[in-house]
């Protein structure tokens, strides 16, 4: 993988992870705050999350674990764990 | 007339042996899943519509034959990427949605992997409905055999196995 996506920060990460739900939710990003409970968000459901999650899978190259994936409330989460995993990577 | 990248089709080598009866992609094991391929951009696609004798719940699709799709094309991709027979390591699917019966999706299977790429060699590949909504994706690494490796794991003369790698050759897909 990349240099680039070592020096990944979770800042990125919550930039392209709400990309991804917004794209996904079909909402526009400034809805989407860090913090959101994503189970709040209009129209949510388990596939619309999951679908985010190997979309972000995809985009850094990782797999993540069902236990780590279920787990995810918040966009948040979601960056903190993809910095997570990158980094056991190294 | 040019054709586009997206419409040609790929040739998978395998077909150069008679008879060849891979549950994936052979036209003439009629109980295989008989997958066809074409370019999509780097990577490479095929159309799966399947019936009821791939049924798991009622109507909807058995999710062991979605993964096997998924290996199989990300197998096909990769054999004629690095120009060698690969061998699945680990392959782990995502289910995100079911598939039914009777409708028709895409599978499209991508990778960076090249012929100087280290082992293990890895692909991902996604099912997709026709609205183009992701219905599985996976992920899977594979380890590429010599030519000597190949035929002492497969039941094939040598003859055969220099006609296969022969056609590896011929139609390699380039990045």
């Amino acid at each position: 993988m990349s240099n680039a996506l070592n020096d990944v920060t979770v800042d990125d990460v919550i930039a392209t992870v709400t990309k991804l739900v917004a794209a996904e939710f079909g909402l526009p990003e400034d809805q989407i705050g860090a913090d959101v409970d994503l189970s709040s968000l209009e129209g949510s459901d388990s596939v619309k999350v999951l679908r985010t999650v190997a979309k972000l899978e995809r985009a850094y190259d990782i797999e993540l674990e069902d236990d780590q994936v279920f787990g995810l409330k918040t966009v948040r989460d979601a960056a903190q764990l993809v910095v997570a995993v990158l980094e056991e990577q190294r | 007339m040019t054709v586009p990248a997206e419409t040609k089709t790929v040739e998978v080598p395998w077909q150069v042996l008679p008879g060849y009866q891979c549950f994936g992609c052979s036209p003439s094991n009629e109980q295989g899943l008989r997958l066809t391929f074409t370019r999509n951009g780097a990577g490479i696609e095929t159309r799966l519509l399947l019936g009821r004798a791939f049924e798991s719940y009622p109507g909807v699709v058995h999710g062991g034959i979605a993964t096997t799709v998924c290996d199989e094309i990300m197998g096909n991709l990769l054999v004629l990427r690095v120009g060698a027979t690969v061998f699945t390591t680990t392959l782990r699917t995502r289910y995100l949605a079911p598939l039914k019966i009777g409708v028709e999706y895409r599978c499209v299977a991508t990778t960076d992997a090249g012929p100087d790429t280290p082992a293990p060699l890895r692909a991902r590949a996604e099912i997709l409905g026709p609205d183009g909504s992701q219905h599985v994706t996976a992920v899977a690494d594979y380890q590429p055999a010599t030519e000597e490796q190949a035929r002492r794991r497969m039941a094939i003369s040598d003859s055969d196995a220099a006609l296969v790698q022969q056609a590896i050759t011929a139609h390699r897909i380039e990045n």
